[in-house]
């Protein structure tokens, strides 16, 4: 084993443990106890994301996940967000492709709070949606929109990637956020409808993480949940497969106000859940992920014809992943400059693979990152949630990490060859309007603004 | 519909449950002390904790940059990891990438910052690494010529980003123009592009030392010996001892105007409107945070409740305080500022709304239930908040830039559950106050130029 080191004396699950249980409606229930912290975490993953979505419809899921803080019930208006944020909590929901997500984190004394608030909209939602509530999220939504697509540079290079990356009627062809004119054309029973179809206990998995007691906790959520039918009419999404690699290089030029040129690809990738999908995540890095990676060293320390240049990943379990290239350009360099460049690099990679010490940077990076993602109780509930949903076994998540630091420097040079190719992506090239006048992270979009603050120059 | 009925009625509703009993906490407070060096440690044990965090601050502000060359501070701080004396850039940033390390160095009104989180079983490593870096910095004429031309690239990025021109152009209109407050933290094109290895140096000679800095260290340090893991890095740093340097008055000219930054086409208008106010060492400091969430701390807000969850102009407005500086004796600012998008069509009619929540806030006040639940959220998330060593962390610092004492978060706990709602009123009206704010729009000139004009909220002027 070329690669045996661990940051924490006790790898992977590093001594964390989850409970899973099942309520009589179908209800998935993960528990996590951790007593350093007296906070709480409850996250609830509903099994609907984007890739649900029907032609004419595209951001419905997300305008509906505005809907459900829009009051149920028992829950006036924005009862939702004063009740939580009154108990001392934060919450927030977000939507991709693949999910809806929903949670809490809460002290620990205010617990039964949360899961009453969740169980009152799984069950009561439509109670209190109404034309009022509709008209004004749409409204909302479409200030979501401008303000982190559409009013900045660059702001909708990645719906462009994965219109080009997802063919036409690919369920994963439109992004999360959806388009203006189909916000537009959602109507009050779209959501309704949605809703019914969606919303469901058997269609949702609940994690509870942090200084909790396991057995009142599970008390709690059966009293609460407990008695919310489930249903099953849900349809089964449209089926995401498609061949391993593209077969051609698709291409789009954007000529837009932007302040410099850019260099963006789309890369499909194996699905999230396979071995392959962890090597392809440390041959991203290896590549192109911090500052000590082959692209950065070749184009913004050695060659200096970029300002930045990075890959990034998107793990998709019900379609390829996809990974992201962006190169800004630096002065007046030309796109065919960097293009070339990068190719270099990939065909030598391809053919090479990571040297001994690469592998290890990468693994240790990924290992940090996993640290972090399972060192906080909302993390942590977010992770469970995620491999409950999307790979049925929570317990996964908890052991991510050994998977990751498994990987054969091998696999990835495999990966690397048969997927990091020209004619496996969809490359889309910025040039500027005239003279002179970031990429979003595309994983969610949110219910609440981000709360950072700020005003620096 | 059928099924709507049936959803609302097959579930059994229950009351709204009580809270349980809260569990103590208190922000935790660090153990002070000194090297022989003279550079000041505040650690901190956080139980679980596994990626430790360690922030160093330098007294290294950006009123110490020579004149013409603004920038030189954040050219230096970026310079401390390109490269020491025993290895080059390349290596240095592999090596602590090796760790599963993030660093990251800026420079601000206050002084240098240099943050590094990593997995407490290679904080050794690490922190050798970035003592390396501070010790012994290369400062290669060529590495610096690089991070010159690629700051010089980023220029361009900043000015199209709507947020980042609003806040350049409100600092240009609040502070006097000789003061270097009123321009760019990281410089201009002009004075970046003056900056080569020998200005960095000198900075660095002048202003980095051991004597000047303060290093914050949290996270799970269960068998870790932190006195011999400082002995063996920053430890090893010599340096003469530094005497505090005096901080400039901070001055601003806050009259009532509106200032339109034209950005032809946008399809939002970005606002932010400002003056400056009291630093954390004021006594009102509570009464604000108190009186600046009630106003636009979150989506239930005074300011959201109109703009967005009734009107629909926004994704969202938010209000705050941000602390530019402080010298510990009375002479500190903050920056108070209301900021959001909104769509261009409403751009008038949220700026009319906008003055309208401030107006009956100055007339009516707040509520009591407002304040309740306002003390409630800022005095409960605190736990949430500070789950992590980094967030930790990065609050001792700020207190230790700031010169306040190491119970200083933990004391505004308990004066923000004193504070009452006439006193948090009285605070926040008083530091929005309609007609001493500057207001910046970065929009549509074309489209939101006349009826921001009928408002009469201030001369409005045009700028590209």
């Amino acid at each position: 084993m070329p690669m045996g080191h661990t940051a924490t004396a006790e790898a992977g699950s590093g001594g964390l443990t989850a409970t899973e249980h099942r309520l009589a409606n179908g209800l998935r229930v993960v528990l996590s106890e951790d007593h350093l912290t007296p906070v709480a975490a409850v996250c609830l993953w509903y099994d609907v994301g984007s890739r649900h979505e029907v032609e004419g419809r595209t951001g419905l899921a997300h305008l509906f996940e505005h809907l459900m803080f829009q009051g149920s019930k028992q829950v006036h208006g924005n009862g939702h967000f004063e009740l939580v944020q009154g108990a001392g909590g934060s919450l927030n929901g977000t939507t991709s492709f693949e999910r809806t997500n929903y949670f809490e984190t809460m002290p620990a004394h205010q617990l039964e709070l949360a899961l009453w608030l969740e169980a009152d909209r799984m069950g009561s939602l439509l109670a209190a949606l109404d034309d009022e509530s509709m008209e004004n999220q749409r409204d909302v939504v479409k200030n979501e929109r401008r303000q982190r697509y559409d009013n900045v540079p660059y702001g909708t290079a990645f719906e462009k990637l994965t219109a080009l990356a997802y063919p036409e009627g690919h369920p994963y062809h439109h992004t999360p956020i959806g388009s203006m004119a189909d916000l537009d054309a959602a109507t009050l029973e779209d959501a309704r409808n949605f809703f019914r179809t969606y919303y469901a206990p058997n269609n949702a998995v609940l994690s509870v993480v942090g200084d909790i007691d396991p057995e009142q906790t599970l008390a709690w959520v059966e009293k609460y949940f407990g008695s919310i039918p489930g249903h099953d009419g849900k349809p089964a999404p449209r089926d995401g497969a498609l061949p391993e690699v593209i077969g051609e290089q698709l291409r789009e030029v954007v000529v837009e106000d932007v302040p410099a040129r850019a260099l963006m690809a789309a890369y499909r990738l194996p699905e999230d859940g396979t071995r392959a999908c962890d090597a392809a995540d440390l041959a991203l890095t290896v590549l192109g992920g911090g500052e000590s990676s082959r692209l950065h060293n070749r184009l913004v320390r050695r060659d200096r014809t970029a300002v930045a240049a990075g890959f990034g990943l998107l793990r998709l379990a019900g379609a390829p992943s996809l990974g992201w290239l962006d190169v800004k350009t630096s002065g007046g360099v030309e796109v065919p400059a960097i293009e070339a460049a990068v190719d270099e690099e990939l065909v030598r990679f391809a053919a090479e693979g990571p040297t001994a010490e690469e592998m290890e940077r990468a693994q240790a990076q990924l290992e940090r990152e996993w640290l972090d993602r399972l060192g906080t109780v909302a993390g942590r509930a977010d992770e469970l949630c995620r491999f409950a949903v999307l790979f049925g076994d929570p317990q996964l998540a908890l052991t991510a990490v050994d998977r990751v630091l498994d990987i054969t420097a091998d696999e990835v040079r495999e990966v690397a060859a048969a997927r990091l190719r020209a004619d496996n992506r969809a490359v889309l090239v910025y040039e500027p309007v005239e003279n002179e006048a970031d990429g979003a992270d595309e994983a969610g979009d949110a219910a609440d603004r981000d709360d950072a603050e700020g005003a620096d120059q | 519909m059928t099924d709507t009925t049936e959803s609302l009625t097959s579930m059994d509703f229950h009351p709204r449950p009580e809270a349980g009993v809260a569990k103590p906490w208190a922000f935790p407070a660090p153990e002070r002390g000194t090297l022989d060096n003279g550079l000041t440690v505040l650690r901190c044990h956080r139980p679980g904790q596994q990626v430790v965090a360690v922030e160093i601050f330098v007294d290294a502000p950006l009123d110490a940059e020579p004149e013409g060359l603004d920038g030189v501070a954040t050219i230096m701080a970026r310079a401390l990891s390109e490269g020491t004396t025993e290895r080059g850039a390349e290596e240095f940033a592999a090596e602590l990438e090796r760790c599963g390390a993030t660093l990251d160095a800026h420079a601000d009104h206050p002084g240098v910052r240099v943050s590094l989180e990593v997995p407490v079983s290679r904080l050794p490593k690490a922190l050798g690494l970035v003592s390396e870096a501070l010790i012994s910095p290369a400062f290669d004429a060529d590495e610096v010529k690089r991070l010159v031309d690629n700051r010089l690239d980023e220029i361009p990025h900043e000015a199209a980003n709507p947020g980042r021109r609003a806040a350049k152009q409100l600092y240009k209109e609040l502070f006097p123009a000789s003061t270097r407050m009123s321009r760019p933290r990281q410089g201009t094109e002009e004075t970046v592009r003056a900056i080569d290895a020998g200005a960095v140096r000198a900075f660095y000679d002048a202003h980095v030392r051991p004597a000047a800095t303060t290093a914050v260290v949290v996270g799970d340090l269960t068998g870790v010996d932190l006195d011999e893991v400082l002995a063996g890095t920053l430890g090893g740093w010599s340096g003469k001892p530094a005497a505090p340097r005096p901080m400039p008055p901070i001055t601003a000219d806050d009259t009532g105007r509106v200032v339109i930054v034209d950005r032809p086409g946008a399809v939002q208008t970005q606002l932010l409107i400002g003056r400056i106010g009291p630093d954390r060492h004021d006594a009102v400091w509570a009464a604000q945070v108190l009186g600046v969430y009630c106003l636009g701390g979150t989506l239930t807000s005074r300011l959201d409740a109109v703009l967005r969850e009734e009107k629909g102009y926004t994704y969202g407005v938010r209000a705050f305080g941000q602390v530019l500086r402080s010298d510990g004796e009375g002479h500190g600012a903050s920056m108070l500022a209301i900021s959001g998008s909104i769509d261009t069509p409403h751009t008038g009619p949220a700026l009319d709304d906008l003055w309208k929540v401030l107006r009956t806030l100055a007339e009516g006040g707040l509520t009591d239930a407002e304040r309740d639940v306002a003390v409630q959220n800022l005095v409960g998330v605190a736990p949430l908040k500070y789950e992590t060593a980094a967030s930790v962390a990065a609050t001792l610092s700020d207190q230790v830039e700031q010169h306040l004492p190491d119970d200083y978060q933990a004391r505004l706990y308990a004066r923000l559950a004193e504070t009452g709602t006439v006193e948090a009123t009285a605070a926040v009206v008083s530091a929005f106050p309609v007609d001493r704010l500057v207001t910046v729009l970065v929009g549509d000139a074309a489209e939101i130029e006349e009826p921001v004009r009928a408002l009469g909220i201030g001369e409005v002027t045009v700028v590209s």
